[in-house]
Parts: C-alpha cells; sequence; structure tokens
C-alpha cells in the first residue's frame, strides 16, 4: 500500500516514467484494435522491428555524413525519432500498396519486412563506428528515462493519434468493415488506409522509443484481445481497450517498482493475466450457459 | 425515354487485364427490377462489381442517371464477405448505410439515426438493433444487409446473391421485401441470383450472363408487369 501511495505522490521520482508508461499502455491498445480487426497482428511484430532499422540506419548516416554522434549532446532522440518515424511510415504505406495490388499473402509480406528489418538492423549497427551500449539503449527502449521533454513529445504525438482516430472513426470502421461498400458511398478508401497506417506507424515509431518493442507490441495486442472476448459495440472494443491498456501499465508500473523486476515484462505479465482471467470467466460462462 | 440509372457501353470487365466479360453494352432503366444470372463462374458478380465501380473498366464506358457522392446507390454484398471478427451490434450496421452522405468529421445526426432505425423497422428487424450482429440467422443477416442499404436512402440498388444460402422462408420475406420496395417506391434493384427461383415473377428484365457475354431481355410482359420505360433490351 505503501508503495502504492508513494508512486501516486507528485514528486515522485519516476513520475514522468510512470505517466509515460500509462499514455503507451493507452494509445497503443487504440492503433491495436485495427490490427486485430483487419487481421494483421503481426504487423505489429514486424513495424517495431522496421522501426528499430530505422533508428540504427539514422545513427550510421550522422557518423558517415556528419560526425560522431557521441557529440550530440541529448539530440540522439531527435535523430532517433527521425529515424524510427521515416521507416515505419514507408514501410506501413509500401505495405498498405502491396496489400492491394501484391499476388502474394500478406503474412508473407509482414514476414519479410520482419526479416529484412532485424537483419538490416544488425547490419546497420556493425557498420556504425560509433554504435555502442546508447544506441542499443535506444532500441530496446528505455521508459525509466522518460523526461519532460520526451513526456511533451510523447503526450502531443500520442494525443494527436487519438485525435485522429476518434475523429475520423466513422471512415476508419467503413472501410476497415465493408472496403467495397466505401467505395461503393464514394470514400476514398486507399486515403483513408492511409491515415490509419500514418497515425499506426507515428504510435509504433514513438512507442518503441519511449518504452521498446516488446511493451509496444503487447500494448498493441494483448488488452484488444481480451476486451475482444466481452464487448459487442464498435465504441466499447475501443475505448475498454484503451483504459484496460492504461490500467494494466499502471498496474505492471507498480508490480516493477514493488518487486523490483524489469518493467516491460512486468506490464506485459499483467495484461497477459487480465487476458487469461476473462478467456477462462467466458469460457466457464459459456460452459454453464450450454449445460443449462 | 427517360435517362438509364446505370448504361454500358461496350464494356469489357476482368481482373488483373484479362477480360471476364467483353463488349457487353445494355442498360438499366430507372424503376426497374432487374437479376444477373448464369451458371456459377460465368461473370455475374464480375458485372454487378462493375457497374458499382467495384473493378476497373477494361475498354468501353459506363454511364451513370445519378451521382456517386450526392446519391450513391445501395449496396449489398454476399454477407460471408464480412469478417465476424468485428464486434458489432445490428443498428451499428444498418448506421453505416447513412455513412454514404456524411462528410469526415460531421457527427451521426439524430436525423441519420433515426434514418436508420426506421430502415431496421422496414425489414422487420427494429427488436434485434441491439444484438450483436453475427449471431443472427444467415436469412436475418440478409435482412440488416438490406437494411443498411435502405439506410443510404438509394434511388437503385444492387444485390449480390441476396438469397443464397438461406431458408425458403427468410427467401420468401427477402423477395417480397425487394418487390414492395421496387412497386412502392420505384426504386431500381439490380441483383445477382445463381437461380431466379421466387424472385422471377416480380422481374421486369433479366440479364443472362454466359460465354464471356451478357445479354438483357425483358419478362415483365409474362409477368404480368406493365414494362419500366425503355427497357426492352
Amino acid at each position: 500500500m505503501s508503495t502504492l501511495v508513494e508512486i501516486l505522490r507528485s514528486d515522485f521520482l519516476l513520475r514522468d516514467a510512470l505517466l509515460g508508461s500509462v499514455l503507451v499502455g493507452f494509445v497503443c491498445p487504440l492503433v491495436g484494435v485495427y490490427f486485430l480487426l483487419r487481421r494483421m497482428i503481426f504487423l505489429g511484430v514486424a513495424l517495431p522491428q522496421v522501426s528499430a532499422a530505422g533508428i540504427a540506419a539514422a545513427f550510421l548516416l550522422y557518423s558517415l555524413f556528419v560526425g560522431p554522434h557521441s557529440t550530440l549532446a541529448g539530440g540522439e532522440r531527435l535523430l532517433a525519432i527521425a529515424g524510427s518515424a521515416t521507416f515505419t511510415v514507408t514501410a506501413t504505406v509500401l505495405l498498405a500498396l502491396w496489400e492491394r495490388r501484391g499476388r502474394e499473402r500478406v503474412e508473407a509480406r509482414i514476414g519479410a519486412t520482419y526479416a529484412i528489418a532485424a537483419a538490416a538492423t544488425m547490419l546497420l549497427l556493425a557498420k556504425d563506428p560509433h554504435g555502442d551500449a546508447e544506441i542499443v539503449g535506444l532500441l530496446k527502449g528505455d521508459i525509466l528515462a522518460t523526461t519532460s521533454a520526451s513526456l511533451t513529445v510523447m503526450l502531443v504525438t500520442f494525443g494527436a493519434a487519438a485525435l485522429v482516430l476518434f475523429a475520423f472513426r466513422k471512415e476508419l470502421l467503413l472501410v476497415s468493415f465493408d472496403r467495397d461498400l466505401a467505395v461503393v458511398f464514394g470514400k476514398r478508401a486507399g486515403l483513408w488506409d492511409l491515415v490509419l497506417y500514418v497515425v499506426i506507424a507515428a504510435v509504433i515509431s514513438l512507442g518503441v522509443m519511449s518504452a521498446g518493442p516488446m511493451a509496444t507490441f503487447g500494448f498493441l495486442v494483448v488488452p484488444p484481445l481480451t476486451v475482444r472476448l466481452i464487448t459487442r459495440r464498435m465504441l466499447t472494443f475501443s475505448v475498454g481497450s484503451a483504459l484496460l491498456g492504461a490500467v494494466t501499465a499502471f498496474a505492471g508500473f507498480y508490480c516493477a517498482y514493488r518487486y523490483d523486476v524489469p518493467l516491460a515484462p512486468a506490464e506485459i505479465a499483467v495484461a497477459s493475466a487480465a487476458l487469461a482471467v476473462v478467456a477462462t470467466t467466458v469460457a466457464v460462462r459459456r460452459a454453464v450457459w450450454r449445460a443449462a | 425515354m427517360t435517362e438509364p440509372v446505370v448504361a454500358l457501353r461496350d464494356v469489357s470487365l476482368g481482373y488483373d487485364s484479362t477480360a471476364v466479360l467483353e463488349h457487353v453494352s445494355l442498360a438499366i432503366q430507372r424503376g426497374e427490377f432487374v437479376a444477373l444470372t448464369g451458371p456459377n463462374g460465368a461473370g455475374k458478380t464480375t458485372l454487378l462489381r462493375g457497374m458499382l465501380r467495384l473493378i476497373p473498366v477494361l475498354a468501353g464506358r459506363i454511364e451513370y442517371g445519378f451521382d456517386h457522392i450526392a446519391n450513391p446507390p445501395g449496396y449489398v454484398p454476399q454477407r460471408e464477405s464480412l469478417d465476424p471478427i468485428f464486434p458489432i451490434t445490428v443498428f451499428e450496421v444498418v448506421l453505416m448505410g447513412t455513412y454514404a452522405k456524411l462528410p469526415p468529421l460531421w457527427h451521426v445526426s439524430r436525423r441519420a439515426r433515426r434514418v436508420a432505425a426506421e430502415s431496421l423497422e422496414r425489414v422487420g428487424l427494429a427488436a434485434a438493433a441491439r444484438r450483436p450482429y453475427w449471431e443472427l440467422s444467415g436469412g436475418q443477416k440478409q435482412r440488416v444487409l438490406i437494411a443498411r442499404a435502405l439506410a443510404a436512402e438509394p434511388a437503385v440498388m444492387f444485390l449480390d446473391e441476396p438469397t443464397a444460402g438461406i431458408d425458403s422462408a427468410a427467401e420468401v420475406a427477402i423477395t417480397e421485401l425487394l418487390a414492395r420496395l421496387n412497386r412502392e417506391q420505384r426504386m431500381t434493384i439490380v441483383l445477382v441470383s445463381h437461380h431466379v427461383g421466387r424472385i422471377g415473377s416480380f422481374l421486369d428484365s433479366l440479364i443472362e450472363v454466359d460465354d464471356g457475354a451478357a445479354t438483357k431481355r425483358a419478362v415483365a410482359a409474362q409477368n404480368g408487369r406493365d414494362a419500366p420505360v425503355g427497357s426492352t433490351a
């Protein structure tokens, strides 16, 4: 109880990190809902890896054409965001185009993207003469290093993403649920796909930078999977997933701080425990209903 | 003669530049009840999707007697084409029909909600509004999709196999609903049907699709109906 009181105090040492965690936990499921509905969950694995490749590429290019990035003095984060966002947006747009035009299955394209991005990350890091532990730290994401400045960036970016998803929910639902109907209605389905993919790319690139690929992917997928089991409406699906993500992020942070364990695995463990409880309850209820 | 709702002029349609139908020339008149029939794989759905601009026209041109943005058509897809992963209620599905005339950032108005509720009532499923869409039977789902098409307040409705895979009672209900919409509101109805069946007696024209061609012939007279102006093939 004293730990809970401590982390809720305004002068808590890791207050920015806690707020950052809850933000990632809240916004990632809003995007993850569309991953689930469009049956492209594996994109949640591939895009964080693409984001990591973008960070490595940005640092390598800086080293080659400007100079050692170790002298950037705080600018590493901006450089990393630029690389991450560029790669993630480009990859999502290309995947969106191939989704409509390609012949092979979408899983094959996403799998290939993951493999290429993972290999590229390692090769780019290996060729960076100034590749060091700090870059590796950025690639892993370190929410505990959140500062008030980076929290502001997260607030603005995630806030804008949530706003876009809310403001255009009709259009995004229509193109996701029945794309043909959207075209028949004269809606620009390709444009709405692009809007969704850009939001996804922005959330993932900043999520990976802030909380790392594991926490980002976990929050993209686990809360929507959990809420999907108990909801009957689209609005409650989105809002419920975001709220569950925020609550499990807070609970995960509490557990990590209380029991001195790594943050991302603690958050995913809490989210997975919630999934297990809900799935078991639903299964038992169905069994009882069938037996009655 | 009135302006046709849809007129195909020497049109070729297909996928990936390979034509499934070639040199199709026909017109569908306002208020006409038309069925596209033919064997499996003949190109009935291809023709319907071409008329709906869902696939590109490979050659020729299609002219429309309505504005796709201001007055879009109603569209009822094959119900299996929708993914059951979406947690969505019957009312949410029908409400989507009102998005046709709703610009981005505009809130769904009370009028739109009323139109959606009335559309659901017209297909006899007002009581199911809050139920999950996926819990309905095949025939009920089909009626919900027709209600969604009605919520767009269209003058013309396109339906892809609306009576496929449903029991005969549901088939009768859907057939009578479409006949009533055509008769009472003069709504133009174009549907794909593998076999004409019960719908046959309500039709003005048949478009027979086979061997890469589509031919229209009037059947209104044999059904004892007054043919819409210009509906002869």
